[in-house]
């Protein structure tokens, strides 16, 4: 396969998203641009500006017509995909890290940064689909993370639970509604912050990464750990690829560290795990800085990444990715093409 | 090529010769084929006939409407107005790769060559221990603060300025603590201050070719201030030759400097340190 890359941004990318469809790709960096871009040529859409600082976060609703970010500048904004219009600003008390719309794009929730005098934070906004519409300034919800700093968050299947990692390994749950939280466990090592959670396409299960090394795939319900992908380098992402029972997990060296380590040593590659053996199956190489963030296509057929090194590189797969099959699997294929 | 008799005017060449070229020919074939013959003039001024036989089939190909639609969008922010298509300061694209998965994938083959390579290498250089004769470096022996190198005498019974065979950092000659050294029978050496002091000078050997001098200079004026440091050098490679001398203005601070710094990894070599001897 061939990656195109995209050059656009000048800083370190901090998250790129696919949108439902497949077709756009959002990139944020920390140099306070959000990009667009077409997934099938790299083709850059448009850039939406305003934020004022290093951006984090990006999602994109499931009509592709509504963009949310968060950034370093203490505000979470929204933005006409189409345009580049900003439509709303949400300012908070600190750093926004993380935004996710729910499924049905009805609710959209951002996680603050702990800081002097302000708990980290998990805020829930009730969202008008409609771009043309006034966007309400009230928090459906407020929950307040005390015990330790929420990294990542998000809704589960049917907007029925709020998931959040948490800074010393944790997994907590959620109750959507009402902002109870139901249960909450220890998933990874302890004080290892969890780095990217990514739901699978149904949202039952989800993956965690870590800086401990390790990826978990946990269920949403029971936060039971399903199977865990260990590797020899910390993890800053995580995605479950559709089509393919596999995962990819994307890290390497701490970024301070990156200038003085080669990109073998630094291990700055994608590496594919079977979702369902737990085996490392290929790696992917190519970016000379960290993975800050794998997305995966929705449909399955490629993914992208966004490195410190400042690129984007979108990845369509060829067949020997589709192709390729554990003996058991081609068993179990044949057996169901006699039946 | 056929030229126009009476032509004056040498700028109105080539304009005569593509006017020459025939026209591109389209023929429909019987089976649906299409031949298109074309004409160009090539670099060396011949003439080049193309004949090129396309067949056109149509792909149909279902598009998710929203997806269709998108692309048709107008372009926005800093791409504003900019032409359809990728534009090649923000999208390139990169060299191949080949990403096959495989069962038991191991940290890919190439990768391990190499450190196995490495491994491989430094496991068929013998490495001797100058103390014990273990398969270990000097500096790593556990007999290293009891027992004097072997074949060597002990340093005190060794005057510094002894008359030294062999090249340098040949394993031979081995550091004598400074202050043994006055002992020995050597004690004009404190007095002899006449042309440079050599008694604050370090003998730095086994240094990697690759250092430079500003590098021996800052991890040597840790242990005290440092009025000289000569790196020898290739004067072809520019390259450092793998020795070098540094002054100190205390000796003590040269003596602790020595006792540090001999067997500090720099680079990939272990470093060998000891005071110079003086020029017989």
């Amino acid at each position: 396969m061939r990656p195109i890359l995209l050059s656009g941004h000048e800083r370190a990318l901090t998250q790129v998203k696919y949108n439902p469809d497949g077709d756009i790709i959002f990139s944020v960096s920390k140099d306070h641009v959000v990009c667009a871009w077409f997934s099938h040529n790299g083709e850059r859409l448009g850039t939406y500006h305003g934020h004022q600082g290093a951006l984090w976060t990006v999602d994109v609703d499931p009509t592709s017509s509504l963009l949310a970010t968060g950034g370093a500048d203490n505000t979470m904004r929204l933005w006409e995909v189409k345009t580049g219009k900003l439509l709303k600003t949400w300012e908070f008390a600190t750093s926004i890290k993380r935004v996710e719309f729910s499924s049905d794009g009805k609710l959209l929730l951002g996680v603050t940064e702990k800081r002097s005098g302000h708990l980290s934070t998990i805020v829930v906004y009730e969202i008008n689909p409609d771009p043309a519409a006034e966007q309400t300034d009230e928090q459906a919800l407020r929950i307040v993370c005390d015990e330790s700093k929420a990294t990542v968050a998000g809704f589960s299947y049917l907007s029925h639970y709020i998931i959040s990692g948490h800074e010393d390994g944790s997994v907590s749950q959620w109750d959507a509604k009402t902002g109870e939280l139901l249960f909450s466990t220890q998933v990874h090592e302890d004080d290892m912050q969890i780095t990217d959670l990514q739901w699978a396409p149904d949202r039952t299960y989800f993956i965690t990464a870590s800086k401990d090394k390790t990826a978990k795939l946990v269920a949403a319900d029971s936060l039971d750990v399903l199977k865990s992908y260990p590797t020899d380098t910390p993890l800053n992402s995580a995605a479950i690829t559709p089509v393919k029972d596999y995962v990819i997990l994307g890290g390497g060296q701490a970024a301070m560290d990156v200038t003085t380590t080669s990109a073998r040593q630094g291990k700055f590659e994608a590496r594919f795990y079977h979702k369902i053996f737990m085996e490392e199956i290929g790696r992917v190489r190519g970016h000379f800085g960290p993975l800050n963030y794998v997305a995966v296509h929705p449909q399955g057929l490629g993914y992208c990444s966004g490195g410190e090194d400042g690129y984007v590189r979108v990845h369509h797969f060829d067949k020997p990715y589709f192709d390729f099959m554990y003996e058991v699997e081609r068993e179990q294929a044949q057996a169901q093409a006699n039946l | 090529m056929s030229r126009v008799a009476g032509r004056t005017d040498w700028a109105e060449e080539e304009d005569e010769d593509s006017l020459q070229l025939p026209q591109q020919q389209i023929i429909k074939n019987k089976d649906g084929t299409e031949t298109i013959i074309t004409y160009s003039i090539r670099e060396d001024g011949k003439k080049v006939k193309t004949t090129r036989r396309i067949k056109k089939t149509v792909i149909k190909q279902i598009v998710n409407p929203r997806v269709a639609e998108r692309k048709h969008w107008e372009k926005f922010g800093s791409d504003k107005g900019k032409p359809p298509g990728p534009q090649t300061d923000t999208t390139s694209v990169a060299e191949n790769i080949v990403f096959r998965p495989v069962s038991n994938w191991k940290a890919s083959t190439e990768d391990k060559n190499e450190t196995e390579k490495k491994k491989a290498s430094l496991k068929e250089a013998k490495i001797k221990c100058r103390i014990c004769s273990g398969d270990h470096f000097t500096t790593k022996c556990p007999f290293k603060d009891t027992m004097a190198p072997e074949g060597e005498a002990t340093p005190a019974d060794m005057p510094d300025d002894a008359p030294q065979v062999g090249a340098a950092g040949a394993g031979s000659g081995s550091y004598v603590p400074p202050h043994l050294r006055g002992r020995g029978g050597a004690g004009e050496k404190m007095g002899g201050k006449f042309d440079r002091d050599d008694s604050a000078t370090l003998r730095v050997t086994n240094v990697s070719e690759f250092a430079e001098e500003q590098d021996l200079r800052d991890m040597f004026s840790r242990y005290g201030h440092v009025t000289r440091v000569f790196l020898a050098k290739d004067r072809e490679t520019g390259r450092a030759k793998g020795f070098a001398f540094v002054s100190y203005a205390d000796r003590t601070d040269a003596a602790r400097a020595c006792e540090k710094m001999d067997g500090y990894g720099f680079g990939h070599l272990i470093l060998r340190v000891e005071f110079a001897k003086k020029p017989n």
